[in-house]
């Protein structure tokens, strides 16, 4: 039986907590006292009872100038005719997905191909997931843009059963690089929007965010914490393999991930 | 975010000068922590929500008096715990904190079988409950260093009370937890 300072501690990445909501700070342009926050709720009523009316007047106005035989009606009877006309403005034609090599606008390093990501410095053997075939793209980050012992990232593109992200067209990205996941460290930059479970793939422990997730930081092999960006905000799988942090991001069910995951050599 | 991010006093120093994109930075990098910190001490999602708004804008306001070479972290988490202890003393409403188990939870850690995962979980469950019904004060003692993770000077800030306080509060409050686990596993 654990002590009760580490079941309170193991407790910690139980809880559920409410989803934070996502704050954003409008800063004054000129001078320093304008500052306002914008947060979920937004508009606020009028606190005066003056300024209530007024809204609730506006409000009548507006509705009945909806309304076109009312409209028309007023017109008549203040003889002012106007035409409203109505103007639509066309949708915008859907965005085509990016050309070239799959991941290329994800910002994830050099494209190689796997052979020279093998021989780019890197000091592990690249785990590849068999259940999804060859990658697409190889990409590599080595320092200091990349963590130190560098990081690798397998894109994988149009896959049967998995829907690919409508902004990038990948499927599923594979993220690896050296180092240990860091508990008290990643959950805290998860962001809002997110649930955290702990998972075992085949021995090794990991955790599955499902949700939004945008950041994760993990400790790199220097020990000291390296902070990335979660490129497809997904669900995600973490897990350590033997010293190798292996991110699984994509529209996956946890067992999709756990899946492929395994299929991992 | 990529690569080494830019540190707090980096960030406080650019925000100081006028940068609204490191301001917003510093939202993004603690408002989770700021907003469970004060759902903690609320006991509702709303009132959280409302605390942690006013706490960083308040706290961008007085960005001028912060003490270059000071931690951020804790120095925001006072303001934003402040903000929330204001909040439930002017509505006259206390909303009991309840503390659940995210749903699906399962004690992934080399569980044997799934009789294992399941007591293992059940015992979580109990713990939690009993954390739940303890009083305000130790449930928030608790809550802040085990489940917000929070270091001893982040928590004597959100508690507003000295970090000596919180060392024996913190001690108080695991005895009486104790011995609540025990009752109930000699029960």
């Amino acid at each position: 039986m654990p002590d009760l300072e580490e079941q309170l501690a193991a407790l910690a990445t139980a809880i559920e907590w409410p989803r934070t909501p996502e704050l954003k700070v409008v800063l004054p342009i000129h001078g320093g006292r304008a500052l306002r926050a914008r947060w979920g709720k937004g508009w606020r009523l009028p606190q005066s009872r003056w300024a209530l009316a007024a809204a609730a007047v506006l409000l009548i106005v507006a509705t009945l100038l909806a309304y076109t035989p009312t409209r028309n009606a007023i017109a008549d009877w203040v003889n002012v005719h106007t035409v409203f006309h109505r103007t639509e403005t066309p949708l915008p034609s859907p965005t085509p997905l990016p050309s070239g090599r799959p991941g290329e606008y994800l910002n994830l390093g050099t494209a190689v191909t796997l052979d020279e990501a093998r021989h780019s410095g890197i000091e592990w053997k690249i785990l590849l997931p068999a259940s999804l075939g060859q990658p697409d793209a190889v990409y590599v980050r080595l320092p200091p843009g990349g963590p130190s012992g560098g990081a690798v990232s397998l894109v994988y593109g149009e896959r049967s059963d998995i829907k690919p992200s409508g902004l990038t067209g990948v499927s599923v990205l594979v993220t690896e690089a050296r180092g240990r996941v860091n508990e008290q460290y990643f959950q805290k930059t998860l962001g809002p929007d997110v649930t955290i479970e702990q998972v075992t793939v085949d021995g090794h422990s990991g955790y599955w965010i499902s949700g939004r997730p945008h950041n994760f930081v993990f400790t790199a092999a220097d020990g000291t914490p390296y902070f990335d960006t979660l490129r497809l905000a997904t669900n995600t799988l973490v897990f350590d393999d033997g010293g190798t942090v292996v991110r699984i991001e994509g529209d996956l069910s946890k067992e999709q991930a756990i899946q492929i995951a395994r299929s991992i050599s | 975010m990529e690569g080494r991010p830019a540190d707090d006093s980096e960030l406080i120093t650019r925000a100081q000068r006028g940068d609204s994109a490191a301001y917003e930075e510093i939202v993004q990098r603690y408002q989770q922590v700021a907003f469970r910190t004060a759902y903690v001490i609320a006991g509702s999602a709303a009132d959280a929500e409302d605390a942690a708004q006013e706490g960083f804008v308040k706290a961008y306001r007085a960005l001028h008096r912060f003490r270059a070479g000071a931690e951020l972290r804790p120095w925001l988490l006072r303001i934003v715990a402040n903000e929330a202890r204001n909040r439930v003393r002017s509505s006259g409403r206390r909303h009991r904190l309840e503390l659940r188990l995210t749903e699906g939870f399962r004690p992934g850690d080399a569980a044997p079988s799934p009789e294992a995962v399941a007591v293992a979980l059940d015992e979580r469950k109990r713990l939690l409950a009993m954390v739940n019904a303890l009083s305000e004060e130790d449930r928030l003692v608790i809550a802040s260093r085990y489940f917000l993770e929070l270091s001893g000077d982040e928590t004597a800030a959100a508690l507003g009370i000295p970090e000596g306080t919180v060392k024996s509060r913190l001690s108080r409050a695991l005895a009486r937890l104790r011995a609540r686990v025990e009752e109930a596993a000699n029960a």
